[in-house]
């Protein structure tokens, strides 16, 4: 975590507060108390000796530590807790009436939560009123999500009839769930053993789910980093070119991509990359005339033919 | 070397918290030593009122108070700034302790750390071990990629009106828009504005991510009424074309389309490798159908069927 001074200094003022109840605090438990690493913790004690009512008056916090150990050695009574900051109670507020929105937690924690709001709500008094003005919902699919995150804790292996938009087919596989996270929607990450690969599935994309009696056993694999974005196109996929007019800048916003390049008339040359360029097929033809496939020139051929066999039946019904 | 900020920003909270009665700027300057080696007396002065205002923002309330001699002085008075009782269980504070994790933006996931913190000053127990110990296996995140999030949050807490630059999804350029911004809502993992449009004297839904360039603030208040519930999402799912209005006959190959025969109101299986669905239709259904290419076809409505074979040309044609 990045140290900026406002976060510094909100980290201190809780800290005089907790350290004058604990003489003697171990320096660990006190980083773990506070979510921070115990170099973060020896940079903040090493600023509070400076801190005080006046550094003339001698008044300065006696604070020290041997690496171990923290000591407070004057502590007085301008430590008491203080009261949140509206942006601290909106921060937790709004995620904590979210998380507790989400369908597959279990009854026990969302109780839990749902206390814990009320209670912060009280607390917080006035700096709550503006945490109404936020809201987060996350999509979850109940059923399919109890499954899941059944399967997770009793390690158990699933099955799964699967709907890849991409190729427009449903599929049959078996996988061991990793993890379950919602980003907008709801998605499993998981060990498919079909495709050998790790593979993430969005929840409201399985048509059909079963529990099976064999042990989930996915291979020791490093988790995703999820702040980089769901999407991350190998640097070896396949190029793909898209140019769009004005109505289709919307693909900018929904593909990841490596450039989109303004065009005079308001359209944009997108370029991007995907592991299976046949699955931008689907884009081609919803773009109509609001954009087409540059390159590769077998995609643009591809979706050109589609049309052209859509286009027969309707033809051959002689309803165009 | 300079005195680093977090080092002043302590000593002015701790001074404007341990004293009784109100220190005047002189006697705050002669207390920190960061303020004596500020030079000039209007960089002190630009200084401390930074200092002020970013005490605040972390949630300390500064009285200012006006002596005999006309002089301010300024005090953090103990009782208006003490976290009033709050007790907490162990459960309820590992579910707090998730929740804190679900911000992926740095002012909301600092402010919420520091909420925990304050908490747990005040005496919150710990949780065993907040991630590994916890039994559920769910890890939300609330992404925040849009630039225009931060300063939009802030006029919204604020209630400040603002100006910026949107393109609507399908304008070549974007239009300057004046907005009282009400409320902000994220809906599958995107943010949305809902406010006042004083231009067009109506409310209106913006999607972050089509704001293009800074959102900037102005001075003023707000003209309209907040009203007491804002439907952002009605207005998404209508942009979403998940409004239904009508009902559409299509015929679908067997085998393809799962979504489309996941939301059918009726199936019937006509013999030749295809079957018959009925689905409700709104706006935005026509995109999804030409996407399926030759695995769909449009019986009714007539309107629908033009739709469709209208985008399929443009596509035939290239």
């Amino acid at each position: 975590m990045a140290t900026n001074a406002i976060d510094q200094t909100r980290r201190m003022l809780s800290l005089v507060t907790y350290l004058r109840e604990r003489p003697g605090a171990h320096v660990t438990d006190v980083a773990r108390a506070f979510g921070i690493t115990e170099d973060e913790l020896i940079s903040d004690l090493d600023v509070l000796p400076m801190c005080g009512t006046s550094f003339r008056g001698g008044d300065l916090l006696d604070i020290d530590t041997d690496g171990d150990r923290i000591w407070w050695h004057n502590p007085d009574d301008v430590a008491e807790p203080l009261r949140l900051a509206a942006d601290e109670a909106t921060a937790l507020l709004v995620a904590a009436r979210a998380v507790s929105t989400l369908p597959g937690l279990r009854e026990g924690d969302r109780q839990a939560l749902l206390r814990a709001t009320a209670k912060l709500e009280a607390a917080a008094g006035e700096a709550a009123g503006a945490s109404s003005r936020f809201s987060v919902t996350f999509e979850s699919e109940g059923g399919v999500f109890a499954d899941v995150d059944r399967a997770i804790s009793e390690r158990r292996r699933l099955w799964l009839r699967y709907y890849s938009p991409a190729r427009d087919k449903l599929t049959e596989r078996e996988v061991d769930p990793i993890r379950l996270f919602a980003v907008g929607h709801t998605y499993m990450e998981a060990w498919c053993r079909l495709s050998e690969a790790r593979r993430t599935f969005r929840l409201d994309r399985v048509a059909e789910i079963r529990l099976l009696d064999e042990p989930s056993v996915p291979p020791e694999i490093e988790l995703r980093d999820l702040s980089e974005g769901l999407v991350q196109p190998a640097a070896d996929d396949p190029e793909v070119v898209v140019e769009v007019g004005p109505g289709g800048r919307w693909v900018a916003e929904y593909y990841p991509h490596d450039s989109a390049e303004e065009l005079p008339d308001g359209g944009l040359r997108i370029t991007l990359r995907t592991p299976e360029p046949a699955s931008l097929r689907r884009l081609a033809l919803r773009l109509g005339g609001d954009g087409h496939i540059v390159s590769p020139p077998e995609l643009a051929v591809s979706a050109r033919e589609a049309a052209r066999e859509a286009l027969a039946a309707y033809e051959s019904a002689g309803q165009v | 070397m300079a005195i680093a900020k977090a080092e002043r920003l302590m000593n002015l909270a701790l001074c404007l918290l341990g004293t009784r009665r109100p220190l005047s700027k002189r006697e705050l300057r002669g207390s920190i030593e960061a303020y004596l080696e500020a030079g000039t007396d209007d960089s002190f002065n630009r200084m401390f009122e930074r200092d002020k205002d970013d005490l605040r923002e972390l949630g300390l309330v500064i009285e200012t108070v006006e002596n005999l001699d006309g002089e301010a002085g300024y005090l953090a008075r103990r009782d208006s700034n003490r976290l009033p009782a709050i007790t907490l269980d162990a459960e309820e504070a590992a579910a707090l302790g998730l929740a804190a994790k679900v911000w992926q933006q740095a002012r909301l996931a600092g402010a919420a750390s520091g909420a925990l913190q304050k908490l747990r000053a005040a005496g919150m127990p710990e949780a065993e071990d907040p991630y590994e110990g916890h039994q559920s296996a769910l890890e939300p995140r609330i992404p925040v990629h849009e630039t225009a999030f931060e300063p939009l949050m802030l006029a919204c807490r604020d209630r400040r009106p603002v100006v910026f630059d949107y393109r609507k999804a399908n304008a070549a350029r974007p239009e300057t828009r004046h907005v009282e911004p009400w409320t902000l809502e994220c809906w599958r993992g995107h943010w949305y504005l809902a406010g006042w449009d004083r231009e067009r004297g109506a409310e209106r839904v913006f999607r972050l991510s089509r704001i293009t360039g800074k959102v900037r603030s102005r001075a003023g208040s707000f003209t309209a009424e907040v009203p007491d519930v804002v439907t952002v999402r009605e207005t998404v799912e209508s942009w979403a074309g998940e409004t239904a209005t009508r009902t559409a006959l299509i015929k679908l190959r067997q085998g393809s389309g799962y979504p489309l025969r996941a939301r059918a109101t009726a199936v019937r299986d006509l013999g030749d490798g295809w079957d018959e669905l009925a689905i409700p239709y709104g706006h935005g259904l026509d995109a999804w159908l030409v996407e399926l290419g030759p695995e769909v076809v449009v019986l009714e409505p007539a309107d629908l069927r033009a739709d469709v074979v209208d985008r399929l040309r443009a596509v035939a044609k290239d």
